[in-house]
């Protein structure tokens, strides 16, 4: 039996830890209490762009998207943040295709920022 | 401490500009939005402000083109917050007048760095304001007495006179000349002759109501300058004036000497004073009759 190494690499983090912890003067409690205001934010965000989308209201499709990368950027959320990106991308396209594509890549890696955040306790 | 305006919609951001910057000693005011921002500086003594580019209600390129619009006690430090990297969109920022910007995510030592610029740019600004004012007590006071000088006596009279015109109210002006003052000098010396003036010259000022103003006219010549007095009250004031002079010995390195003043006033009630060279004229003559009265007294014109 292969023994499965269940830690991800640096490159598949759903977090950049050393660059999040430089941008808030690496204080690890205060970046968990960003996280969880992250959490927070990003369930009622992912609300709208499903209206949003159900709407086909590109504006704020595209300004969701565009606040949710920010946010992602801030705490060094690489994948949360390429997928907010190409949201705000598909609202200036006004491409509702995409932009279903990008909802749901955003719920796969909240999923994943969660988990690894479970795991790391 | 240095106020910063934080104007941010996105919470995190927010937050985390709010940590760092508390960490750093700053003083803050947070907002959400363009419209509130604005609100805020305009009601506060802002020096930096640290502004998002995307914003509802106002966005930062329309609010700093609003604070440049407008002129203020002192410059406030613009620093742009954006994820807007182009050649284009930073030449838009600094055609709005923005200071500095700093591309999101930021990185927080670059954020300190640039913050501190903007603290030094404040500092030196003060420095500049403080020449100023500095330059303007020297242009408007007469430095022994820290009295107004006469220059600036003679410009706030024709201000009050100009008003006392307009309101239909009278203005006066009192004349004080110490007595025997060219006999203090040679008896005793210059020096002792300057703590005389300066200590006449507090009394005077002490004495005035907060909207009445004194300066050094001549050399132990002072005048005063009575907005909304008739000759009644003028009077009245002129004797109080001389009074409070005589009344206690001045300490001097000499000793304590016994100082009087004569005085005279006018007031522009009168139709012959409806002129300030004729309010000036007639309170100095007024004085010189004083002096022939036996001087320490106040005489009317």
């Amino acid at each position: 039996m292969t023994m499965i190494n269940n830690e991800s690499s640096p490159e598949n983090s759903p977090i950049d830890f050393p660059s999040a912890m430089a941008r808030i003067g690496n204080d690890e409690s205060f970046l968990y209490e960003l996280l969880e205001l992250y959490k927070m934010d990003f369930g009622a965000k992912i609300e709208g762009l499903q209206k949003a989308i159900d709407l086909k209201d590109f504006v704020s499709i595209q300004e969701l998207g565009h606040s949710l990368k920010g946010a992602s950027a801030n705490l060094s959320l690489p994948f949360l943040q390429k997928a907010a990106l190409n949201m705000e991308c598909a609202g200036r396209e006004k491409n509702l295709d995409k932009a279903r594509g990008a909802l749901a890549t955003l719920g796969q890696e909240f999923r994943s920022l969660e988990e690894f955040l479970a795991m790391k306790g | 401490m240095i106020r910063v305006l934080i104007a941010e919609d996105d919470k995190l951001c927010r937050t985390i500009l709010e940590k760092n910057l508390r960490k750093w000693d700053y003083e803050i005011i947070s907002t959400e939005d363009g419209k509130e921002a604005w609100k805020v500086i305009q009601e506060n003594n802002i020096q930096i402000a640290i502004l998002d580019w995307i914003m509802p209600k106002m966005d930062g390129v329309e609010l700093c083109q609003r604070i440049r619009g407008k002129k203020w006690d002192q410059y406030i430090y613009l620093i742009m917050l954006t994820v807007r990297n182009k050649q284009s969109d930073i030449r838009k920022g600094f055609a709005a007048g923005v200071d500095d910007y700093i591309t999101k995510p930021f990185d927080t030592h670059e954020l300190k760095a640039r913050l501190q610029t903007g603290k030094r740019i404040i500092g030196l600004q003060n420095q500049l304001l403080d020449s100023q004012k500095k330059l303007q007590e020297i242009a408007t006071h007469d430095t022994l007495t820290n009295l107004l000088n006469r220059y600036e006596i003679l410009n706030i009279l024709t201000d009050e006179f100009h008003r006392s015109l307009r309101e239909n109210k009278p203005v006066s002006t009192v004349m004080l000349d110490i007595d025997f003052f060219k006999k203090i000098n040679d008896s005793y010396g210059h020096d002792v002759g300057d703590e005389v003036l300066v200590e006449v010259a507090s009394r005077l000022k002490g004495s005035l109501r907060r909207y009445d103003k004194v300066g050094r006219y001549g050399g132990d010549e002072f005048l005063a300058i009575l907005p909304g007095c008739d000759l009644n009250n003028a009077k009245r004031i002129a004797e109080r004036l001389r009074r409070i002079v005589c009344k206690d010995r001045i300490k001097t390195d000499a000793g304590q000497l016994f100082v009087t003043v004569s005085v005279g006033c006018v007031s522009s009630e009168s139709q012959s004073h409806k002129s300030i060279e004729y309010l000036v004229k007639f309170s100095d003559k007024a004085m010189y009759h004083a002096k022939n009265m036996g001087r320490n007294c106040v005489i009317a014109s």
